[in-house]
């Protein structure tokens, strides 16, 4: 029932991608925009959610464990534990609220390099809410500066009209693609679970013996 | 009493503590040592590699685990904690990825963060809370005179034991050939040190001490509260909304106590402490349904029993009432009726012990009260359904199987039971008395089957080794040549085997006997007669066997993980290769413990020459991953001073550790 030698995985890699960012600027939606092409105003993430997502980018077939994170002040230490392996992490901003853009520099950008363990590991700058143009504080031009400073991808999106959310997450994982480092670790064959490598069980030789 | 996000932390912290606590099932902390380096330290090299390529498979795929849901051991929790079922999915990945320190830490400072509006009114509440614990636990810790009075009495016993079996090889030649045989054993009085060396610091790793800052930042009160949380939360019988969750048996399940057991090292809390919520939760849940009683008296008693069952108040004695009268034919009703009038008692006993107030706290603690009904329900009758078990005609060849209650811990509202097999006896008081000098607060039994049987075939075995021949042989030292060869090759001489012939056929019996013991005895635990109580199986020589057995049987089905907690088997009669003992791990929760003595050729002799192939696990090691194994060879003289030593091996094994204590030997043939 549980042997590891069972059917191939349905799988080439599996990455760890991890969203981070204020409160409020959507992470939650862009996530829910990705996985389940819906939208909903959703009340603010306790702790960390997970979903899984399986795409098919370049040939292979990927599954993508993203990771969303609580954006509240109150999580900010938990947030930390979950940096931890991840192949690429996801920094959203509200391109309504310029403070939101701020502390991605103050806060957010310094967190990544303290905690993350993955000196390759692939950033991506993520301007939500594009929708709201009326309302923009933070215009493109200081995101691709922000963007060309840290080094990282940089993408506009609205999660409501799901404009650029599927480029979001396939610019991420063609970037990790290109990374051998990266690719090794997600890679189908290191998968391994470790109930899952049991000897083959001796069953039914039982009963008495004398 | 905790906040959201407070409970949220708790929630979390407890579904790490359950993952790795079934890591350690078959890794167990201490065990391995080999190249821990600092990042993985303690949960060895494979987790190591598991977490740091976070490519292992995602936990909602694996039924095996306990963190997935289709094991029903953590939704119930969250859901009475009220953790929003959004934040599920992300605590069973979290818990079930990674390694626990780098998450513990930042979920228990989460829990140590003080709410916005500090309310003094639950800080009073937290800390009545706390004082009623301790108060609790300090009426249940051993007083020095009592722990004396049970040396002496299992000095005595021990005496006893030593007239009884020397009495017939009194030829002073005999006595000294054996202290020849077993020159480095001490007399038994002196032996109170230690039976191998004792590592109790090595074996409680690195990686568990890790959380430690996090943890000063909590306060004692906090730590209590929480744990008192979690465990209302796992004993509550909240209603399930998903059919898939329902292979859950209700009641109290072994791999929740163990999870319990590992977050209160973590959160470095002393044991007893949640001993001593266990029967607060557990008198405060009675009390619930003695006022439920109460309101039923104004009926007729027939009515009031069909009501009950209707209600569901009682689910769990419902049934164990069924199954009872299922095997006893009905004798057994009256004993749960009795059992629930005893429940009575026991709050009177509780409310002077924790104070008013904190017995308030308690009962708002808890909140739904109501929810954990199911096992005070079923903590009457389970006293009646242990005691009550008297013969199974079902399994016609068992011709006695009956449970004795030993200790006091009875309708105390103690929430784990241990049940204790003998396997050689002389007579009957060799069921009961090794285990009656032990100490810990588990409800125990002690299991008394197939006296006849056993009596003939310890008999023999103890007239075989004075007969003539044997003593010849042991003065040439034979006997441990004999041990020593037969482990390898298969060198046992001709006369022997001849001599054993007469123990065979008793022994044969006695064999068959036990393994059908133990298949009535996992029916036992299986039809919940021990109250939906997480079990602990202590058992020596043949008892062993009948545990092994049980725990065979429980194994054949996924869902019955949860009804043991700990194991213990001291020189068993069981082979090691094809008998599975890894898929009888599974099924115990916690701990599993082989004692074994190298030098037990009477084991040996009586296990028979032709089955030593196989390896025995009650004079060698069985290498089994998460098998705990301890040489007890220094204090076990012979196959019979299990009967007066097993108390003391018990003490030293420290049961109540999560951590096994020992050393692991390794036997050199």
């Amino acid at each position: 029932m549980d042997s590891s030698s069972g059917p191939p995985p349905e799988f080439d890699y599996l990455f760890k991608l991890l969203m981070i960012g204020d409160s409020g600027v959507g992470k939650s939606t862009l996530l829910l925009s990705f996985t389940s092409d819906t939208f909903e105003d959703l009340s603010p993430t306790i702790g960390v959610d997970f979903k899984v997502k399986h795409v098919t980018v370049g040939g292979k077939k990927l599954k993508l464990a993203i990771w969303d994170t609580a954006g509240q002040e109150r999580f900010r230490t938990l947030t930390s534990s979950y940096y931890r392996g991840a192949q690429g992490v996801i920094m959203v901003y509200d391109v309504t609220r310029r403070e939101t853009f701020t502390n991605l520099s103050d806060i957010w950008a310094k967190e990544i390099d303290l905690y993350s363990t993955n000196q390759d590991c692939i950033k991506m700058l993520v301007g939500n809410k594009v929708d709201k143009e009326s309302e923009r504080v933070v215009s493109k031009k200081e995101g691709i500066d922000f963007a060309r400073e840290y080094g990282c991808l940089f993408i506009e999106c609205s999660a409501k009209t799901r404009v650029n959310v599927e480029q979001c997450f396939e610019e991420l994982v063609l970037k990790i693609l290109e990374t051998p480092s990266l690719l090794e670790e997600g890679s189908a064959v290191v998968k391994r679970n470790i109930f899952k490598q049991k000897p083959p069980e001796t069953n039914e030789s039982t009963g008495s013996c004398c | 009493m905790l906040t959201e996000t407070q409970k949220y932390a708790a929630g979390a912290v407890f579904a790490l503590a359950l993952h790795q606590a079934q890591i350690h099932q078959t890794r167990p902390l201490g065990f391995l040592n080999e190249d821990d380096d600092g990042d993985g330290s303690g949960l060895g090299p494979s987790e190591e590699r598991c977490s740091s390529c976070s490519s292992a498979d995602s936990v909602s795929e694996d039924p095996q685990l306990w963190v997935n849901h289709s094991c029903g051991l953590l939704r119930p929790v969250f859901r009475f904690l009220e953790i929003d079922d959004k934040a599920w999915a992300g605590l069973e990945e979290t818990a079930g990825h990674s390694e626990a320190k780098q998450h513990v830490g930042a979920f228990l400072r989460l829990l140590a963060e003080e709410r916005e509006a500090a309310s003094s009114d639950v800080c009073d509440r937290e800390l009545a809370l706390t004082n009623g614990v301790d108060a609790m636990s300090s009426s249940m810790e051993t007083s020095p005179t009592d722990y004396e009075s049970k040396k002496e009495k299992q000095w005595e016993y021990e005496q006893s034991c030593r007239e009884k079996l020397s009495n017939p090889e009194k030829t002073p030649d005999m006595k000294s050939e054996e202290k020849d045989l077993l020159d480095n054993i001490q007399p038994e009085t002196s032996v109170t040190t230690s039976i191998v060396e004792h590592s109790n610091l090595q074996s409680t790793p690195e990686s568990n001490r890790k959380p430690l800052e996090d943890v000063e930042m909590l306060s004692y009160s906090r730590k209590v509260t929480v744990l008192y949380e979690l465990l209302s939360a796992c004993l509550a019988d909240t209603p399930e909304d998903n059919k898939k969750s329902t292979r859950r048996r209700k009641g109290y399940d072994a791999r929740h106590r163990v999870a319990l057991r590992l977050l209160v090292t973590w959160l470095d809390v002393k044991w007893i402490k949640m001993e001593a919520i266990e029967t607060m939760i557990a008198c405060s849940a009675m009390a619930l349904l003695k006022e439920e009683e109460s309101k039923e008296e104004t009926q007729s008693q027939e009515s009031s029993w069909t009501k009950w069952k209707r209600g569901g108040i009682i689910g769990a004695a419902a049934l164990t009432g069924g199954t009872l009268m299922a095997i006893t034919g009905g004798l057994a009703a009256p004993a749960i009726a009795a059992g629930f009038s005893a429940l009575a008692p026991t709050l009177g006993t509780i409310i002077p012990v924790i104070g008013a107030s904190g017995f308030a706290a308690v009962a708002s603690a808890a909140g739904s009260v109501a929810g954990s009904v199911a096992v005070a329900a079923s903590f009457g009758a389970a006293g009646a359904g242990l005691t009550g078990t008297k013969m199974a005609r079902r399994i016609g060849d068992v011709e006695e199987f009956e449970f004795k209650a030993i200790g006091e811990n009875h309708n105390q509202g103690r929430l784990a039971v241990e049940i204790s097999v003998s396997g050689f006896v002389f007579e009957e008081e060799d069921y009961i008395r090794p285990w009656e000098g032990q100490y810990n607060n588990l409800e125990r039994y002690a299991l008394q089957w197939e006296s006849k049987n056993l009596f003939s075939v310890s008999t023999a075995i103890q007239d075989w080794l004075t007969s003539k021949i044997a003593t010849e042989m042991m003065k040439q030292g034979a006997m441990m040549t004999v041990l020593g060869t037969l482990v390898t090759a298969l060198a046992w001489p001709a006369t022997l085997l001849a001599l054993t012939d007469f123990i065979d056929s008793k022994w044969t019996i006695a064999v068959d006997r036990s393994d059908k013991a133990g298949k009535l005895l996992a029916e036992v635990l299986l039809n919940g007669l021990q109250g939906q109580r997480p079990v602990t199986l202590v058992g020596f020589s043949l008892g062993a066997r009948v545990i092994f057995r049980c725990l065979q049987i429980l194994a054949e089905s996924e869902t019955n993980a949860g009804l043991v907690e700990r194991v213990v088997l001291l020189g068993s009669p069981i082979a090691i290769k094809d008998m599975n003992w890894e898929a009888t791990r599974k099924v115990v929760a916690g701990r599993y413990v082989n004692v074994y003595s190298t030098n037990d050729w009477m084991l040996g002799i009586a296990f028979r020459a032709n089955l030593l192939t196989q390896g025995l696990a009650g004079i060698q090691p069985v290498d089994v991953p998460g098998i705990e194994n301890v040489d007890v060879t220094e204090v076990i003289e012979g196959h019979s001073s299990y009967l007066w030593c097993t108390q003391q091996i018990l003490e030293q094994l420290e049961l109540d550790t999560y951590y096994p204590v020992f050393n692991r030997k390794f036997f050199k043939p």
